[in-house]
């Protein structure tokens, strides 16, 4: 092969050297700690809410372990630029969906490895909006939050930070704020939305937010717009914990424990948790004591591991005094809707999520339904697409090769929109057993009237644009994204299964912290709500340091937010930003 | 003002002989244009001449270094401001717009402060420069893929760009106010004793050479018509590259895209050729300059049009203008034809 000009871009690998990216890399051998020795913190998933915990307790100096059912990601060996090569991202063990509508699980709703589901989400991230804590007391659906917006508020600005996210510098919905990173440029799907937005005066946030850099940040390089992000963005722009927080952990003493499967969390005498049991690389049965159990495995990893843990004393599962584990599961509605152009669209160009209007996003009372929802691009790459169209146009054979050949004609803009919690929509246990003989489980999944409304009014708003913009025809897939519910938080322990905090409100020493504690959803991308929480929860812990050493009850206090813990490289960088201009209405 | 004309002017003024018509194009300019608007000119002409135009081009300095400001404040924006460094341009810019605009009204800051802020400039220029070529390296494939790193990284020269507001800041320093006649003299006749120099900024310490003080002498006195093309030449250089690998994302879309790169060579070789050539510094070197210049603000003019063209157009005015054709840039390509222009009317020492 011919060398390049200045010889071969990088030596080989040192043997040690863990890389995330072209420049990323870990150094740092991780700390490992004995199993018969009592951590204080065992992290069960580290993904989007368990890499924000791992580098926050580990940076606070606890003894944190964090187990992960999937492999630590050498990014630079483990990933590919292929959208066929990616499906080791997702969680691909088996799974049983049912109900009315049953939801396809998988690529969009499930994380497998270091950084979760963070390593192959697109990358938006919207702030909830203040309205979505108090939905019931509004709109007389749902339910309330235990926590206000003002309670997460610091930690959503610390997370974007933290991220970075970039984004306009005035986001005019919810509560109006501005971006620490400059906005993205936009590719063909956010030319069109912005098109069609403007043309029917629609507001419209153009190249964010996203948590993708528009400038290197620290070893973080920017982007460069080829469009893999959700196959795992090799370049490191986009972020995921894996290549924002786990590496600050590592150098801070926790260890990551890959390829572990958690089995059940061990209950002891006195009503308290004393570590878990787990399935090591081998599939050897192993055990790690911990004074604190945290589970930030997900929607359906989360219940299912509480259901398996039942014991004598917690024969309904762990936690599961209210009944309430494993219920009001929620999906948000993704709809695709996709417009032919008779101009070029190239949809694979740039980071799918890139420009996005939330102006249907509140209870409006002209329409006959409750709650909102936002428009946001996407960019299905060829495989994607293909079932989509299948669904869409019942394209097949020779038809669906024509529809393929006429790919990049096509802007496809996502609905995303908020379902209600229902008492129905359920992770259960099912018959079936996994590779190590778990119960697997069952997902069962309706759509109620509200929500049926919700999603044709906002389907039939999504044409408009498109047509506003110029398309000749539009389609549609019904779908759904993210998955969030299943051990919600709340005030009331008959009611829910964790308080503000993510605490067990049965079991003083276990936390469940990821997207099954949220009440309800919003119709704003999860991630960066279940960072922020997990930021919250951090600080709650750190801040009640004495008690869980000497085992003593928590005092349940909000703490004072610490800026202390990010990750290095992220004060001093970013636009300048004057105090303040984000409005408070409160 | 009137006896602060030559001999040689007057006499221009005056009707003039045949042998002092220079040249076709000014005889027609002076015989169509009003002989109020004749005789302002060739005022402002014996300025600069002179080196007595320190407050216009102090406006110049801060008018530019406004310009090349915004420019790099949304530049950088684009960039996040993700290093601590990349603020400092942007607040040195503000700095020396405000300085050469204060500079304009005030001997003293124009003489003292000036400099220092316009040599800060320079360094700052040139560590920018060094960050952006740093920048290129940590691309992937960094200088082994020079060409597309180059078009996709941060823009190299730019940085180089902002030195020229420092250039003509340090120039400034240097001049003359414009009715500064009777003190002029004074500081003729004494030229070589340099304490009887009031207020003046210096380029050299107390007692030091005799050719630096020749050379500060003579931007004095105007007498720097080499340096200043050489300083225009440089500009158009850096600006030309600008356009060239900018208009060329753009894959040349529109023909008249390659204007600017037409003429970067053309001034280049101009403002170079003055060096050696008073012919080329009277005829290539004005024509050129006056080109640019126009082709500075014609591309503004596109520049402005794409940006409205945009999705979104004028509803999203802030957005547009920050990923929309770079709508200041045209104007550093004319401010480099302006100092073409300003070297032509200079003085030279043969």
């Amino acid at each position: 092969m011919k060398e390049p000009l200045l010889g071969s871009f990088k030596a080989k690998p040192e043997p040690g050297e863990h890389r995330l990216g072209p420049i990323q890399e870990i150094h740092v051998p991780m700390r490992k700690y004995s199993q018969d020795e009592e951590v204080d913190f065992c992290i069960v998933g580290v993904g989007s809410a368990g890499g924000v915990l791992l580098q926050r307790l580990a940076r606070a100096g606890f003894r944190v372990v964090g187990l992960e059912a999937g492999p630590f990601w050498n990014t630079e060996r483990d990933w590919v630029s292929d959208e066929a090569g990616s499906y080791k991202l997702y969680w691909n063990d088996l799974r049983i969906t049912g109900g009315k509508n049953p939801l396809a699980l998988g690529a969009n709703n499930s994380g497998h490895g270091v950084g979760g589901g963070s390593v192959h989400w697109a990358g938006f991230t919207p702030r909830f909006h203040p309205s979505d804590f108090r939905v019931c007391s509004r709109d007389g659906v749902g339910v309330d939050w235990p926590i206000s917006y003002w309670d997460l508020k610091p930690y959503y600005a610390l997370l974007e930070k933290e991220m970075p996210v970039a984004g306009p510098a005035y986001y005019p919905w919810g509560d109006p704020h501005g971006y620490t990173y400059g906005p993205h440029p936009t590719a063909g799907v956010s030319n069109v939305l912005v098109n069609g937005c403007t043309r029917l005066g629609i507001g419209v946030s153009i190249g964010g937010p996203v948590a993708i850099n528009s400038g290197s940040h620290a070893d973080r390089p920017h982007c460069i717009y080829r469009g893999f992000c959700i196959q795992g963005c090799k370049v490191g722009a986009k972020q995921s914990t894996l290549v924002s927080h786990v590496p600050d952990a590592i150098n801070y003493g926790a260890e990551i424990r890959d390829n572990c499967m958690v089995s059940r969390i061990e209950m002891g005498p006195q009503g308290r948790v004393t570590g878990v049991t787990y399935y090591d690389p081998d599939k050897k049965e192993a055990r790690q004591k911990a004074r604190v159990v945290i589970v930030c495995g997900y929607a359906i990893e989360t219940p299912r591991l509480l259901l398996n843990s039942a014991c004598p004393g917690w024969e309904q599962g762990l936690a599961n005094s209210s009944g309430t584990v494993g219920k009001y599961l929620m999906a948000q509605a993704g709809n695709v809707v996709m417009g032919r152009f008779d101009e070029l669209i190239r949809m694979y160009k740039g980071p799918p999520a890139n420009s996005l209007t939330e102006e249907f996003y509140e209870t409006d009372p002209k329409h006959d339904f409750a709650r909102g929802f936002a428009v946001q691009t996407v960019g299905p790459l060829p495989i994607a697409f293909a079932k989509q169209m299948m669904v869409a146009k019942g394209a097949w054979g020779w038809g669906l090769r024509r529809v393929m050949m006429d790919y990049n004609h096509w802007a496809p803009l996502g609905v995303l929109g908020e379902i209600l919690p229902w008492e129905d929509n359920t992770v259960t246990l099912a018959e079936e057993k996994d590779q190590f003989g778990l119960p697997v489980a069952r997902v069962t999944f309706n759509l109620h009237d509200n929500d049926r409304k919700l999603i044709n009014f906002a389907t039939k708003k999504v044409e408009d644009i498109l047509i506003a913009a110029g398309a000749r025809e539009v389609v549609q897939e019904q779908r759904y994204a993210h998955l969030v519910g299943a051990c919600r938080m709340g005030s009331d322990p008959k009611t829910s299964v964790v308080d503000g905090f993510g605490q067990s409100h049965d079991i003083p020493n276990l936390f469940v912290c990821d997207g099954s504690i949220l009440p309800t959803q919003g119709s704003a991308n999860p991630g960066l709500t279940i960072q922020a929480l997990a930021a919250r929860t951090a600080d709650y812990l750190i801040s009640e340091r004495e008690n869980i050493l000497e085992g003593r009850p928590f005092s349940r206090i909000s703490p004072p937010v610490r800026h202390d813990l990010s990750p290095e490289g992220t004060s001093g960088r970013g636009v300048p930003r004057l105090k303040g201009t984000a409005l408070k209405v409160k | 003002m009137a006896q602060a004309l030559s001999n040689e002017k007057r006499r221009r003024l005056a009707g003039g002989t045949v042998e002092n018509r220079s040249s076709g194009l000014a005889g027609l300019i002076e015989e169509t244009l009003p002989k109020a608007i004749i005789r302002d000119t060739t005022i402002v002409e014996q300025h600069i001449r002179e080196g007595q135009f320190q407050r216009s081009l102090a406006l110049v300095t801060g008018f530019s270094s406004l310009l090349g400001g915004l420019e790099v404040a949304y530049e950088h924006y684009r960039g996040s401001y993700s290093q601590r460094i990349m603020y400092t341009p942007v607040v040195l810019s503000g700095l020396l717009a405000l300085v050469g605009i204060w500079g304009a009204f005030n001997r003293r800051v124009a003489r003292r402060l000036l400099p220092v802020v316009s040599g800060v400039m320079g360094l700052d220029a040139v560590v920018g420069f060094i960050f952006h070529v740093r920048g290129i390296a940590r691309k992937p494939g960094g200088w082994r893929i020079p060409v597309f790193n180059l078009i996709m990284g941060p823009p190299v020269l730019a940085p180089l760009l902002l030195a020229i507001s420092g250039f003509l800041g340090m120039v400034t320093a240097f001049l003359r106010q414009e009715e500064d006649l009777g003190l002029d003299r004074q500081t003729t006749q004494s030229y070589g004793s340099s304490n009887a120099k009031p207020n003046s900024s210096r380029l050299t310490p107390w007692g030091v050479s005799h050719e630096a003080l020749t050379l500060e002498q003579d931007i004095r006195e105007g007498y720097f018509q080499r340096g200043m093309a050489l300083a225009a030449a440089l500009s158009a250089l850096c600006s030309g590259f600008e356009a060239l690998y900018s208009h060329y994302k753009n894959n040349y879309k529109y023909k008249i895209q390659w204007t600017p790169i037409v003429l970067t060579p053309l001034l280049f070789a101009a403002g170079i050729g003055t060096i050696w050539s008073r012919k080329i510094a009277h005829t290539l070197l004005p024509i050129i300059s006056v080109l640019a210049i126009l082709n500075g603000a014609v591309g503004a003019f596109f520049h402005l049009r794409g940006i409205l063209r945009r999705p979104g157009g004028a509803k999203h005015p802030i957005y547009n203008i920050l990923y929309g054709a770079p709508i200041l840039a045209p104007l550093l390509f004319a401010a480099s034809g302006f100092m073409g222009l300003l070297a032509s009317l200079l003085r030279r020492r043969d």
